[in-house]
């Protein structure tokens, strides 16, 4: 009992902190403070992923995510030294867009509410998916080598094409 | 997991058979490692190394692997080898060289790094093959990121020309937008085919097999379909097919000429490649969404690239649409091979005529373009043919079997397609084929008309930029490639029995 309180309570609080991070990303006028959200939010995200026993994934969203693409972002952002807000055009398009999203969470909302119970599949049909660390890395060396291989060529290329693009021509 | 089991899994990895791409991506390897040894001076041999290479891969191809009938599966699941996939890695091979030998004409205008260029277009090549061996969505997925990563790199080369730049970002962003489309697709079909509560679900719906058992079981899934729209619209980026075309004009007159030549004929092929791999595992199991959406798309497709085409004045605006309208015929082949068989040979002989074709005019492409290559415009071919006659006569070869001819390679590609639609019972969709091949006989004609029929005379004052003259080997590969074109129109036997009609 106590810990499905805890597990209530956790969920809660992330869920908030995810959820006033994206509120902050959208509403902030300035890109360094919206970042910083974006890095709220991201963290709350992930501890909802630790709730759901997916650690890996929260593991990954805290690396890759919080620790390299927001801080791209920042890189970026300071690079750039971007002030102000959008131009008009722009403004009108998000709010179009952000209407429609709310129309879109109403609708959610409401077709759950109307018939609350979802399908409960037994247990025992579900095939349990390996979820750790070690599972995903023994699928990356047997099953998957070849495309992870792939990959290395993948990255590699994109490499040289910013080298051949960013070099100054001779 | 015991160590035995771990044997076992990596005994399914035959990285023997995949010795054409490694061989490739080796190769593209070796072009960085000469780069630094060898001096400044004789970098120019790293472009023949290059070519000669690649040709040497093909000949390995051609004859000392022979196509069987059987199909193969390795690496667990995730690449299918079969005779297409055969006729594939041939097709990219050859498109991969002809691209070579383009850019060394038209590289040698510019004073970008060259040796990039080679290398991110084999690597590209390999994975356009590994893209069409794939039987699995996460090898498919990756093979197709690092075809569209090596294209934007591509795409954006000369990066001091505004409009290259410009085409860059349009190219990455629809890219980005095709590929998420794509991904999301992928993700609801694996999802579905996930769920315990819907008959013959299974862990393994990234495998094509699988996932086209589980949703024959599953006939009317809407998530499915959607998933399955999705997947056909990110397909039909990479197409080029209505009403994903959009990029197409700009994206194609921006970029670099042997980029425009990849995009046409190899980006081109692997969307269908990849089409027709999903399109007899997969997509034929909603054949009552896909039929109609496909035929819906060839139809539109034909239309708009013959009609948007026929006001354009630059010639690469106008190779890219009239690129569109050859999707479109492609696509016609695709769903009449829905229930004929021989229209898959058909849509390979058309690949076939349309890569030599087009490799015969975007070589003559690369000859006459201005220092400033995206500025090609129908006035620079005026008196071409006086001037050069070789140039003149490939040229006429060339745009004469994209047209659709006879005697050329093109119109029997054309007519086979149709023949294969006529006996599908698509007798709308022909009608409107040949209406769009009636209308592409006229801007090809237009061009035709400028090379051969139109006096430098009437506009003396205007300047036409210095054309390169042709070196002996590239008469000798564009007189090959132009007989090809034109023996394949009398005899297809030899491709014809190779295809396995």
């Amino acid at each position: 009992m106590e810990a499905a309180i805890m597990v209530n309570l956790m969920f809660t609080v992330f869920a908030l902190v995810t959820v006033i991070g994206a509120i902050g990303a959208v509403l902030s006028r300035n890109t360094v403070n919206a970042a910083m959200c974006l890095l709220v939010c991201l963290g709350g995200v992930a501890g909802l992923f630790v709730e759901l026993d997916a650690f890996l994934l929260a593991f990954l969203l805290i690396l890759v995510y919080a620790g390299a693409v927001v801080a791209l972002f920042l890189f970026i952002i300071m690079l750039l030294d971007v002030k102000g807000s959008l131009g008009g055009i722009n403004r009108n398009f998000s709010t179009v867009a952000s209407l429609a999203a709310v129309a879109l969470i109403i609708a959610g909302v409401a077709a759950f509410l109307r018939n609350a119970v979802l399908p409960t599949p037994n247990p025992a049909s579900v095939l349990s998916v390996g979820d750790t660390l070690k599972s995903y890395a023994e699928l990356l060396f047997t099953t998957y080598l070849l495309p992870v291989e792939v990959v290395g060529f993948l990255l590699l290329s994109a490499m040289l094409g910013v080298i051949a693009l960013s070099r100054k021509s001779t | 997991m015991e160590i035995s089991v771990l044997q076992h899994l990596a005994s399914g990895n035959v990285w023997s058979s995949l010795w054409p791409e490694l061989s490739l991506g080796c190769l593209a390897l070796a072009l960085l490692v000469l780069e630094i040894v060898l001096p400044k001076k004789s970098h120019d041999v790293i472009s023949q190394v290059a070519i000669l290479g690649q040709m040497i891969i093909l000949g390995f191809v051609l004859f000392c692997c022979h196509s069987s009938d059987a199909t193969t599966e390795i690496f667990n699941g995730l690449i299918t080898l079969t005779k297409t996939s055969h006729i594939m890695r041939v097709f990219f091979l050859l498109a991969s060289i002809f691209v070579s030998l383009i850019a060394r004409v038209s590289l040698a205008k510019q004073t970008m790094p060259k040796v990039e260029f080679y290398h991110i277009v084999m690597v590209v090549s390999a994975a356009m093959m590994l893209l069409v061996e794939s039987s699995h969505l996460i090898m498919a997925f990756v093979a197709l990121e690092t075809v569209t990563i090596g294209l934007y790199v591509l795409v954006s080369y000369s990066r001091e020309s505004a409009l290259t730049l410009e085409a860059g970002l349009k190219y990455l962003v629809m890219g980005a937008l095709s590929s998420s489309l794509l991904l999301f697709g992928i993700v609801l079909l694996y999802g579905v085919s996930g769920n315990p509560l819907l008959a013959g679900h299974t862990l393994s719906g990234m495998h094509y097999q699988d996932l086209g058992n589980f949703l024959n079981l599953n006939p009317h899934n809407f998530l499915a379909s959607v998933g399955i729209i999705l997947v056909i619209a990110g397909v039909a980026f990479k197409m080029g097919a209505f009403p994903f075309q959009i990029w197409v004009p700009d994206v194609y007159q921006g970029a670099p000429t042997p980029t425009t030549a990849f995009l046409a004929v190899a980006s081109k092929a692997a969307g269908f490649g990849l089409l027709l791999s999903l399109f007899h595992t997969v997509l034929l199991s909603y054949s009552w969404l896909v039929i109609p959406v496909l035929s819906f798309m060839a139809g539109a497709t034909i239309l708009f690239g013959n009609f948007a085409a026929l006001t354009q004045t630059n010639v690469k605006r106008l190779i890219g649409l009239s690129g569109v309208s050859h999707a479109g015929f492609l696509l016609l082949g695709v769903v009449a091979s829905a229930t004929i068989p021989m229209a898959l040979g058909a849509v390979y002989f058309y690949l076939f005529s349309y890569l030599l074709a087009s490799f015969l005019v975007f070589c003559v492409m690369a000859h006459v373009a201005p220092a400033e290559d995206a500025n090609q415009e129908l006035s620079h071919y005026v008196g071409l043919a006086r001037d050069n006659p070789f140039l003149g006569a490939i040229l006429a070869i060339g745009l004469g079997s994209l047209a659709g001819i006879p005697p050329l390679a093109g119109f029997m590609g054309k007519f086979f397609v149709f023949l294969a639609a006529y006996q599908a019972k698509m007798y709308s969709l022909l009608f409107v084929a040949i209406i769009g091949v009636v209308v592409s006989i006229y801007y090809y004609f237009g061009w035709i008309k400028a090379a051969f029929f139109e006096s430098s005379e009437q506009d003396a004052g205007a300047a036409r930029p210095a054309r390169t003259e042709v070196c002996w080997c590239n008469r000798l590969i564009f007189t090959l490639v132009a007989l090809a074109t034109l023996g394949l129109g009398f005899y297809q036997g030899a491709l014809g029995q190779w295809l396995n009609w």
